[in-house]
């Protein structure tokens, strides 16, 4: 009973219906990108990250839920709060609507601002620029003290093409469950990362070109 | 989604609980052992007793009787009733008021204890305090407070008060965890500390309130639009929700299935990953409850239970469907049901071959690799789905009842050929994993015959390691196979490895005389390695013959490269070899060098034989018209080789035809035998006029031999002087007096000396007359030197070139020795005056 395990860190993702919350985590986990069903409630996937288990909580996004929402936020050690790149709307109700659900998070709960959908933003046409991003991410951040992440939490990703999904999490573990490089290591070498190795050829293939 | 894993069986029917009453309705139960207590909206309290029995078929009914009842006057429904069987008791929800009744004759308690304005109460399954003949309780008041109280057979002792925000419509309660429905959240409330945490809203007008204790520390709620949370005493969720449907009256859960009912279905949703697995149409039900891990539910006018399908059937049934996770989660969870380790584990095993088989069916090897690991299967087993590849006098009868419908692998590809290679290939790399591990244990020889059958099919080179070392690979049906397919070369391992050395050989000789093509084979250098290891002479005999035709050089080998600690044996005893050998000249020198110098054996015929049969190669090739002068060398020093190391051989003989020729190295080694040293010095000297050779001898045949040699030395010493001292011979003086031993003489060395120091003298002399010529010739060359470069040469502008007479645009020029300036470019030679056409001579003049 996998899920009956006690998790070394709770994750939760909160934002607006149809931002692309599940598909996000799907993409995580699974690797691939699939079309989802609206979530009823809430759903769960268990994560390992080196010797820790890892809870990663997705909630439904509609608002008839918000009160289950909060009550899954308990406890959370870090909360993703997604928005749709393409909806400047589902930006401002981060502030509004989902900010207030983490208050029976941890005190220290790190928040980390993600731009879904980045694979569906035209040139010219974004509204929303990383700055603003990554003010938000600042400014939902000042309860903790941010100097050891690397860099404010704030990440674009599109869970079609996979770009900066998996980023998202590592730089959570990182800062939330600390790995050292050898422990990081031999957790690599449980797991076969074919994702990695595309990306690898990619760029050896674009060497060859120039 | 479906699984058939409850069944419903009336328990007790409409007939026997109405009596004459039409109108009584069924508002509530419990069942403890074999009371069932059921309260009616008339205000009845119903005992009935309940007896389940199986029929041999395995099938669940129930006797029940009905043992009394009591009317509790207030022609208010009974709301609740939960019976404390160590008090002998039941507690009953009537009217608001909690009053206790004795469990058997009905009557209330004498005490009259009661709680008034009650909503709703629960038993506390998990207390803190242990006293066996109390029970803890949880009381929902219609105010805002929550009390706690003991339970005795005859008092209800309140504990504490729990003040809540809104009155609470219900209750459960685990150790000191009071989770409560409010009007419009749940909340969880610490008994001890009075802490209260707000779990989540919910709408208590539009729905039941259900809160239900599952497991230590946790609780089932139902949830905003119709979902079954699951909240720990710390008000987190471990779990998804479930998706219920809507109007939920009352849930129960029996590990691992969780049933809710609503007006019309019973629900059933696994705990394990929260889907749905049952729906049991059920209308008009009214409670539902598990009690003691049995369920039971009542509609309006009837009891039924809830017969749990076996396990065992639910899991066929899930794996009839090819729903292999599905069905081993469920086996994972079986043992929970008091099964002991050991059946359960047997009974897990049995389910992992018959998902493992499944999953092989769908191709899902990786899968089905993992599960006949785990379960670890009788290899045969799998074996058995190709056919052929058992051996053939292996008896196995797959196991009854069969772990699955494949006839063999052929159906599953339905004959497609690339979809067999695959089956195969993975027969083939699980057979290589558990080779040789725990789980390959008593099936070495089937593992192997099945491996060296998918090899030999697909002759791959692992074939050869297979059958080469330990091998569990009979000779049975494997020669038959190998043969089929051509792996002639293992298939003569094979037979070596069980000691079949005839048929192996047969086997190979057959490869190198019909040109049977087998690419494994390495050819005849194998077959010789392997006579030369053979223990077994009579075979070497047999074989010998051919193997020399085929090739002297290489089977020679097959005597000469015996194993090091080989006993002596009559059939390969050196002279019987010898005399084999005879029509195979170079097998015979090889063998007799391996006698000779390898084997070191001190036999003067064989010596003898060798000296002369190399005497022999040296005069053919004598004899031969244009042959290399190296291939001559390397014979002679073969000889002279084998004249010089060894003492045994017959000298005479050798001498003798050496004699007739004229080899005279030999000759001079010969003669060093046979300590006829002059004779020696004197070829070596005089003949060869080799006198490295002569100095070499002399030391060699002096070397290490003092004092017991002295005379024998001295021998050697007369004419070695005699050599330096006779004025024939022109030596290099420096070293021969390095070689010159100390203690030497100079009176016996005067003559060689006194010539020395002349011959010294007359080139030291030579020398210094050609040194002051030489130093002459220079002063000379000097003088013209200077001469010529004595004058200068001048340059203007009216000087012009002897040759072109036209002026001089460079600063080179060339000036002959006779004062004639040219042009570089009109300098043809430089040796020849262009204008006199003088000569001037290159050295001096």
């Amino acid at each position: 009973m996998s899920s009956k395990k006690k998790a070394d860190l709770k994750v939760i993702i909160l934002g607006d219906y149809n931002v692309g919350k599940t598909s996000l985590i799907c993409r995580y986990i699974e690797g691939k990108f699939k079309q989802q069903e609206p979530t009823i409630g809430a759903a769960f996937f268990l994560k390992q990250w080196g010797p820790y288990n890892v809870a990663v909580w997705d909630t439904a996004g509609d608002e008839k839920y918000v009160g289950l929402s909060r009550f899954y936020c308990r406890s959370a050690g870090a909360a993703i709060l997604a928005y749709d790149i393409t909806e400047p709307k589902t930006f401002e109700s981060l502030w509004a609507r989902f900010t207030p659900m983490l208050v029976d998070a941890n005190e220290d709960c790190i928040r980390i601002v993600v731009a879904t959908k980045s694979d569906l933003l035209q040139p010219g046409s974004r509204e929303i620029t990383i700055e603003e991003g990554k003010k938000l991410a600042r400014e939902m951040n000042e309860h903790i003290d941010l100097s050891k992440a690397p860099f404010e939490p704030f990440f674009e990703t599109s869970s079609r093409t996979g770009e900066g999904v998996k980023e998202v999490f590592d730089y959570i573990f990182q800062y939330c469950l600390p790995l050292s490089a050898e422990q990081k290591q031999r957790h690599q070498h449980e797991v076969v990362d074919l994702t990695d190795d595309s990306g690898v050829k990619r760029a050896q293939k674009s060497k060859c070109g120039c | 989604m479906s699984i058939k894993a409850f069944e419903l069986v009336p328990a007790i029917e409409r007939v026997k609980l109405m009596s004459d009453k039409a109108k009584t309705q069924i508002e509530c139960i419990d069942v403890c052992g074999k009371n069932v207590y059921i309260g009616t909206n008339d205000c009845f309290v119903v005992h009935y007793s309940i007896e389940e029995v199986t029929s041999p078929s395995g099938r669940v009914s129930y006797k029940t009787e009905k043992q009394g009842h009591k009317y509790l006057t207030v022609k208010k429904p009974v709301i609740q009733i939960k019976s404390a069987s160590a008090l002998n008791r039941i507690m009953v929800l009537c009217d608001n008021t909690l009053t206790l009744l004795n469990m058997f004759d009905l009557e209330p308690v004498v005490t009259g204890a009661k709680v008034k304005s009650v909503s709703h109460f629960c038993i506390n399954e998990n207390p803190i305090r242990t006293n066996p003949f109390s029970v803890e309780i949880c009381v929902a008041l219609k105010k805002k407070t929550i009390q706690l109280y003991t339970v005795t057979e005859d008092r209800l002792m309140h504990l504490r008060d729990l003040s809540v925000p809104d009155p609470a419509v219900a209750v459960g309660i685990d150790g000191i965890h009071v989770c409560a429905a409010l009007s419009t959240q749940y909340c969880m409330v610490n008994s001890e500390t009075g802490q209260l945490t707000d779990l989540f809203p919910f709408d208590s007008e539009h729905q039941n309130a259900i809160v239900k204790r599952i497991s230590k520390e946790e609780f089932l709620l139902s949830g905003p639009s119709a979902l079954g949370m699951f909240v720990t005493s710390a008000g987190i969720s471990q779990r998804p929700p479930m998706q219920w449907s809507d109007n939920l009256l009352s849930v129960g859960y029996v590990h691992p299935y969780i049933l809710a009912m609503n007006d019309e279905f019973i629900t059933v949703h696994s705990i394990l990953d929260q889907q749905q697995k049952q729906a049991i149409p059920f209308q008009g039900g009214v409670a539902l409850d598990d009690f003691d891990g049995r369920l039971f539910v009542a509609s309006g006018r009837e009891v039924y239970s809830l017969v749990p399908v076996p396990f065992e059937k639910q899991i066929q049934a899930l794996l009839a469907d090819k729903r292999v996770t599905e069905a081993l989660e469920l086996a994972k969870n079986a043992n929970r049901t008091g099964m002991s380790r050991d059946k359960f584990l047997k009974m897990y095993r049995r389910i992992q071959q018959q998902a493992a088989f499944i999953q092989l069916a769908q191709k899902e090897f990786d899968e089905a690799r993992e599960l006949l690991r785990e379960s670890e299967i009788d290899i045969r087993e799998l074996i058995s789905l190709y056919p052929h590849l058992l051996p053939s006098n292996c008896n196995f009868t797959r196991s009854v009842p069969a772990l699955h419908e494949i006839a063999d692998v052929n159906q599953l590809a339905k004959g497609d050929n690339s979809v067999i290679m695959d089956y195969k290939y993975f027969l083939r790399t699980y057979l290589e994993e558990i080779r040789g591990t725990k789980d390959a244990y008593g099936f070495k020889q089937e593992i192997d015959i099945a491996l060296l059958k998918l090899y030999a099919e697909t002759n791959s080179p692992e074939l050869l390691t297979l059958v080469a070392v330990d091998t569990g690979c009979d000779l049975h049906d494997c020669v038959d196979w190998l043969e089929k397919y051509g792996r002639f070369h293992v298939l003569g391992i094979l037979y070596k490895y069980h000691g079949e050395y005839d048929k192996a050989l047969s086997v190979w000789t057959r490869l190198v005389d019909d040109g049977v093509k087998d690419e494994a084979f390495p050819g005849l250098p194998f077959i010789v390695e392997v006579l030369a290891n053979l223990s077994d002479h009579d075979l070497v005999w047999k074989y010998i013959d051919w193997v020399l035709e085929k090739d002297e050089e290489l089977g020679v080998k097959v005597l000469t490269e015996r194993p090091a600690n080989e006993p002596p044996s009559e059939r390969l005893r050196p002279d019987a070899v010898i005399d084999y050998l005879h029509r195979f000249p170079k097998a015979v020198i090889t063998y007799l060098e391996y006698l000779v110098f390898q084997r070191k054996l001190e036999k003067e015929t064989y010596h003898t034989h060798l000296a002369v049969l190399y005497m022999d190669n040296v005069l053919q090739l004598m004899k031969k018209e244009n042959v290399k002068k190296e291939e001559l060398d390397m014979a002679r020093s073969k000889l002279r080789h084998m004249l010089q190391l060894s003492n045994l051989y017959r000298v005479q003989l050798i001498l003798g035809k050496a004699k007739e020729t004229d080899m005279h190295a030999e000759c001079a080694i010969l003669y060093g035998k046979l300590e006829e040293h002059d004779k020696a010095l004197r070829i070596l000297v005089h003949k060869l006029k080799d006198y490295g050779a002569a100095e070499n001898y002399c030391l060699v045949n002096s070397q290490g031999k003092e004092p017991s040699y002295r005379k024998r030395r001295d021998t050697l010493v007369t004419p070695a002087v005699a050599l330096l001292n006779s004025s024939v011979a022109e030596f290099d003086t420096i070293k021969v007096l390095q070689l010159l031993p100390d203690n030497w003489s100079v009176g016996l060395l005067s003559q060689f000396l006194t010539r020395a120091v002349r011959s010294s003298m007359h080139s030291s002399r030579m020398t210094r007359i050609e040194r002051m010529m030489s130093r002459v010739e220079n002063l000379r060359s000097k003088e013209t030197c200077i001469e010529l470069q004595r004058d200068p040469v001048v340059m203007n502008e009216e000087r012009l070139c002897a040759v072109c007479k036209r002026a001089f645009n460079d600063p080179t020029f060339v000036r002959y020795p006779n004062g004639v300036v040219t042009h570089v470019h009109c300098a043809k030679n430089k040796f020849i005056c262009p204008v006199t056409g003088r000569l001037f001579s290159s050295g001096h003049s």
